[in-house]
Formats: structure tokens, C-alpha cells, sequence
């Protein structure tokens, strides 16, 4: 079934929604970029659940309101999405930026939550003061960033060259958003790491064996710190796993939401 | 008309094989390239040069740039306030301390205020929102950065001419709880404001608030339009008619001898276009805020999408996009780079020559652009000598600033 693409308003913000398959719901929450309606995960997961991916205030096709402009904003935006799915269970699964919103907000209890995904989040710091965790993205040379992104970039990078112009468009006004919320401290809370403790949901972190945003080995503390958490590697994939290994990564999503 | 004379302490010493291999020569590069003792020279030169200025007639201005060969005044406030004391009757325009860059507002009112006061009132602030590799350099968010400068603006003003006790400040980019400063400034109610600007938004936001707008290597066509938005947002607003003295022109300027002295000598200060603009794209065209959204299949592409041609084609008539539109600072630097001394004459960027060559250049830019009340005199830059320096000062000053000076041909010439 293909998705399809509409209007979801919450609390009074309306976003461009990408929806499609059935079942239980998920809501997904894009990473750096939004997620292309033609990206093969999305059909592999239509056969698992009943998916939500809007396009977060300042994404995509998304406006982003007057004075909207913080993580604060972003995470309560996230509760609103959870009590707008007309169902008493949701599973929240977050890419990397998103994964951080996701965390942000399982760390709040919302009632409906019933599951939590991470994919290569981003959103704490555990290094010393004078070790990056996660590659400045915005202050890095743009063709190292896309090596670091990808375990295959030649592959799987987007090719600015073939993409059409609205695309373009889209793609530089999500890096504008991305740094506005972003940008000090870059990437991460620095309260975070500390009330992860109360996640009181069943969590999976996913993890690209080959990401060069944030490592394995950061992903591993995360899952630490996040109560009774898996994590799971995902072989030849880098920060977005979702997208270099589809079948591979929604077999561990269909997994880890099959269990009882 | 009024002239400043400035220079940004550049540091051109720095190998040319470590510069083209670098990445950006600003920014990055680290500081071992610097010797501080040549920097100390090149200090000292420039304040001797501000003196001669001063001595001449001419007034002075300093810039502050980050972290680069393109100049070493890395604080502005901390330069400017060695010139108030060390001049005597120049006018001090500081353009200026880098308003969206810094997170406290009232701590730049404090400066300017103790400058006016230590000049006994010759200070003139520029406002700068800065931009590119200095964002990376100051840790700030390119979002956000015109917001937080004119905020910025709003909280500095009321800081300097406030004169009742506290007061208090919770705005969306800076709160402040206890705004106070001594010394308030000595000119009242405080000295007068400047914006180094060519986006038309900005520059109608000066026309509205009757700040002096000065361009900075704009050209005269980039600088018309903005002078157009200035003017339009003005008589929009109901106000009246801004005078010249209400523009500025930021041009490199030398005065020689002769013809082919002053290009020679002033060809070296395109040093700091051809060199010291170099800026990796992550701090360039791929910053974000550095350009629209609606920018980036130019800016993104590494060719033309066979499609985009054929629109193109078939849009012959239509004009070209830089045509409709004003440059971004980063498309402008780009123009820039690799510019030629000829070109640099020809585009209004480089007044060099004997006197009467430079005084028919800066007349023929008025011509196109409008008339203006300051020149910006970006007088030294690169490999250009102290020594030259001074004797570019002295020939401007004896042989050029008295015909521009004289207000009313030069108003005629011009025909305001």
C-alpha cells in the first residue's frame, strides 16, 4: 500500500502527514530530514503497523509558528502527536534528531506510550567537555558529513545534481530548522542523561554498526542509561540504518514489537 | 562630505602554500600562523596611521572581523577605545562590535559608553550582524541573526540613553533584569548610529529608524537599491526625506601621484578580496540562514539539472535570478574573490588613481548610486605599507577630501 500524504492538525498546529499501513500505530519521527514517501522501509513496516510520520514545525511542508523555535516547543508538539492517534497504545519510534524528541518525551510518561524506539538517536552528551560525541554537522566539511552518514554514501547520499528543485528547497529549509533548534548545545540536552531513568517503557535503541554521527559505543550507553532498554546493531548501515538495510531494520522493529 | 579612514589589520604573512592548502582561511586556520610580534607591528602601525588621519582632517573607523588573515581586530571595543584616547579631533566610527554575535547587549552599551566618554563625545557606533565563518567562530546560531540584532539594537539604545535607574528587560532573544550602566554616554542622548548593510530589509529597518547606512563594496547598483529601499521605507513610514549625510560608502581607496601610482599601490588592498575571503562552504554558501531556502538548487547543484536548462531556455526573456534579486553576502563574497584591479575601478569597489582620478570616480558613483555624506575608506589591507598608508592619508586628505568637502559643487556635481 503506498502512503499517502495529508493534513494532521494538533493543538492547533497542523503538519503534513505521511500515513500509511495498518494495525497497531506507530508515530515516527523524522531524523535531520523528513522521510521521503518513497523510501522501501516504509512499505516493509506497513505490514507491521499503522504509521504516522508527519513533518515536524519547520520540516517539510510543515509552517513552524510564530515563536515555535526551541526543543521545548518540539517535544510538547510530540506529546500532542501521541494524544492526537486515535488509539490507547502508540508506539513512538524516533530517527535520530527524532529519536532525541522521542526520548525527550517517553522520558514525560505520556499514558499512551506502549513502546519506545530509538534509531542512532542523538540528544545526550557522555564524553569529557573536550570530546564531541556527535560530528558537527553544521561545521564540518558537507562531503565528510555524508561520508560519516552513510556506511555506502555513493550508494545511498542524496544526489543534489538529480533531485528536482522543490526537493532542494525542502532539503535546505529542514537544515535551517534543524540548526535553529539545534545549534547550542548542538544536538544534545545536557539534562537529559539524567531522567532517562524514567523511561517505563519497552525499548528497543537501533544502531548503524558503521555510523560515523554518533558511534555504536555512545548508543550503548544510551541504551544503558534508558531502564531495561535492548540494543541492537544493525550491520553495513551508518546513521540511518532505516535506509541503507530496510529489511534488515524492520525485522528488528517487527521483532521488538511482537514480544509479548 | 565626511571620510573615515580605516583599516582591518590584516595578516598576509602567513605562507601561500599553507593558505591554499587550507580549507578557509578564516576560521580554521590555527594560530601558530600568527606571530604576535608582527601582529604587535601591525597595531602599532595602524593606530600611527589613525594619528596621521586625525592630524590630517580625516576621521576613523575600525571593523572587527574573527579568527582570520582578514583582519586582526578580533574586538572592537578594546581598538576603538586605545584611538579615543589617542586622537584628538577625529571623529571614531566603530563598524563596529558584531551586535548578533555577542550574548550581552548592555556589557557593548558599557563599552561605547565608556568610548564616548573617554573621547569626550567623538564616538559614532556602527551596528554589524556579521555573518559566515564568524558565526562558527563566536558559537552563534546563524537563525535567528537578524532578529537578535535588531533586539540587540533596541536593548543597546535604551541602555545608553536611558538615565533613570534600572530598568528591566525580558525580551525573546536577551532578558536583563537590572540595566544600569555609568558611565551613560557623552553625547546626548547618545551618539549616533550606523548599519553596514545592503539587504533591502535591513536597510529599510535603518531608513525607518533614521540610522546612517553605509555599503560596503556593494557597487553602485547594488547600493541604489538599497538606498531605494531606505528612501521608500522612509516616505512609507511618513517621515521625511533622509539627507546624504544618512549614507555611507564603503570603498577601497588610494591616492597617488599618479594615475599609475595610485593603481599599482592601491590594486595591493584587493589583497583582501582575493585572499582573505576564502571560506570553507560548510561557513559559506551551506550556513544555514546564509542564503533562502529557495536558493538552493543554485547553491546546492554541482551543475544544472538538464531539465533547469531547458526552463531556462525556455525562459530566455525572463531575467536572470541575480538580476531580480539582491546578492546574499556570501553570493557577493563569491563575485568577489576573483576580482581583477581593473574590474574592482570599473565596478565602484576600488577608488585609485591621481586626485583628480579618484574625486571623478567617487563623483561618478554618486552619479549612479545617489548622493552620499561618508566615505568609508578602506585604506590598507595586505601587503599595502604602513609607509604607503600614510602617503595615501596625506594625498586624500590635501588633494581629494577639499573638493568633496566643498558641499555645494559637490552637491552640483552630483546633482542631488
Amino acid at each position: 500500500m503506498n502512503p499517502t500524504t495529508e493534513g494532521w492538525t494538533v493543538g492547533g498546529i497542523e503538519v503534513e502527514l505521511l500515513r500509511g499501513g495498518s494495525g497497531k500505530p506507530a508515530l515516527l519521527l523524522h531524523g535531520f530530514q523528513t522521510i521521503g514517501p518513497n523510501a522501501p522501509f516504509l512499505s516493509e513496516l506497513a505490514k507491521h503497523c499503522g504509521y504516522f510520520a508527519p513533518s515536524l514545525p519547520g520540516f517539510g511542508a510543515s509552517k513552524r509558528p510564530k515563536d515555535f523555535d526551541t526543543i521545548y516547543d518540539l517535544v510538547r508538539h510530540t506529546l500532542d502527536l501521541i494524544e492526537g492517534i486515535a488509539s490507547d497504545q502508540v508506539t513512538l519510534m524516533g530517527f535520530s534528531f527524532g529519536g532525541w524528541l522521542a526520548a525527550e518525551a517517553a522520558v514525560m510518561r505520556p499514558a499512551k506510550l506502549e513502546r519506545l524506539i530509538l534509531v542512532d538517536p542523538v540528544g545526550i552528551r557522555i564524553s569529557d567537555r573536550e570530546t564531541r560525541d556527535i560530528l558537527d554537522i553544521f561545521n564540518v566539511r558537507p562531503d565528510v558529513v555524508r561520508d560519516k552518514t552513510f556506511y555506502n554514501a555513493k550508494r545511498f547520499a542524496p544526489d543534489f545534481d538529480v533531485m528536482s528543485d522543490a526537493e532542494l528547497v525542502t532539503y535546505a529549509r529542514n537544515r535551517e530548522s534543524l540548526c535553529l533548534y539545534t545549534w547550542n548545545p548542538l544536538l544534545y540536552n545536557p539534562q537529559l542523561k539524567t531522567w532517562l531513568r524514567r523511561i517505563n517503557v519497552p525499548t528497543l535503541v537501533l544502531w548503524g554498526a558503521y555510523d560515523g554521527i554518533v558511534s555504536p559505543n555512545y548508543g550503548r550507553t544510551y541504551a544503558e542509561l534508558i531502564p531495561g532498554a535492548r540494543f541492537e546493531l544493525i550491520d553495513n548501515a551508518g546513521h540511518q540504518p532505516e535506509i541503507e538495510q530496510p529489511d534488515d531494520f524492520v525485522a528488528h522493529v517487527a521483532s521488538f514489537m511482537s514480544r509479548g | 562630505m565626511r571620510a573615515f579612514y580605516g583599516c582591518e589589520v590584516t595578516y598576509p604573512f602567513v605562507p601561500q602554500e599553507v593558505l591554499d592548502a587550507a580549507n578557509s582561511v578564516r576560521a580554521s586556520l590555527p594560530n601558530r600562523y600568527c606571530d604576535p610580534k608582527i601582529a604587535a607591528d601591525l597595531y602599532h602601525e595602524t593606530l600611527d596611521e589613525y594619528l596621521v588621519a586625525d592630524d590630517v582632517g580625516l576621521n576613523v573607523m575600525a571593523t572587527e572581523h574573527h579568527a582570520g588573515i582578514n583582519s586582526l581586530i578580533g574586538s572592537n571595543p578594546t581598538f576603538v577605545g586605545i584611538i579615543a584616547r589617542q586622537t584628538r579631533k577625529a571623529r571614531i566610527l566603530s563598524l563596529g562590535t558584531l551586535i548578533s554575535l555577542r550574548k550581552d547587549p548592555v556589557r557593548i552599551a558599557e563599552e561605547y559608553a565608556m568610548i564616548d566618554v573617554i573621547s569626550r563625545g567623538r564616538l559614532e557606533i556602527g551596528l554589524v550582524k556579521s555573518g559566515g565563518s564568524e558565526m562558527a567562530s563566536n558559537n552563534a546560531n546563524p537563525m535567528q541573526n537578524e532578529d537578535r540584532l535588531w533586539e540587540g539594537i533596541d536593548l543597546i539604545c535604551k541602555a545608553l540613553s536611558h538615565r533613570e535607574g534600572p530598568f528591566s528587560w525580558e525580551g525573546k532573544h536577551f532578558t536583563h533584569r537590572h540595566v544600569n550602566i555609568w558611565p551613560g554616554p557623552y553625547q546626548q542622548p547618545m551618539p549616533k548610529l550606523w548599519a553596514a548593510t545592503g539587504d533591502p530589509h535591513s536597510t529599510a529597518e535603518c531608513g525607518r529608524r533614521g540610522i546612517i547606512n553605509t555599503l560596503v563594496l556593494r557597487g553602485p547598483e547594488g547600493t541604489k537599491k538599497a538606498w531605494d529601499s531606505y528612501k521608500r521605507a522612509r516616505r512609507e513610514a511618513g517621515l521625511p526625506a533622509p539627507t546624504r549625510d544618512m549614507f555611507g560608502y564603503a570603498a577601497m581607496v588610494y591616492v597617488g601621484q599618479t594615475d599609475e601610482e595610485g593603481m599599482r599601490i592601491g590594486s595591493k588592498i584587493l589583497w583582501f578580496l582575493n585572499t582573505s575571503l576564502k571560506t570553507a562552504p560548510q561557513m559559506s554558501k551551506f550556513l544555514p540562514g546564509s542564503a533562502p531556502p529557495e536558493a538552493a538548487p543554485q547553491i546546492y547543484r554541482s551543475k544544472p539539472r538538464p531539465a533547469a536548462i531547458s526552463d531556462a531556455r525556455n525562459r530566455r526573456t525572463a531575467p536572470r535570478a541575480e538580476e531580480g534579486t539582491t546578492k546574499s553576502a556570501s553570493q557577493n563574497a563569491a563575485a568577489l574573490i576573483s576580482i581583477t584591479p581593473e574590474q574592482a575601478v570599473a565596478q565602484g569597489i576600488l577608488f585609485a588613481g591621481n586626485p583628480d582620478t579618484v574625486y571623478r570616480q567617487i563623483m561618478e558613483f554618486q552619479r549612479k548610486a545617489g548622493a552620499f555624506g561618508n566615505l568609508n575608506i578602506i585604506g590598507r589591507s595586505g601587503f599595502l605599507t604602513h609607509r604607503e598608508a600614510v602617503e595615501g592619508i596625506k594625498m586624500f586628505a590635501r588633494e581629494v577630501l577639499p573638493r568633496l568637502a566643498d558641499s555645494n559643487r559637490a552637491v552640483c556635481d552630483v546633482g542631488e
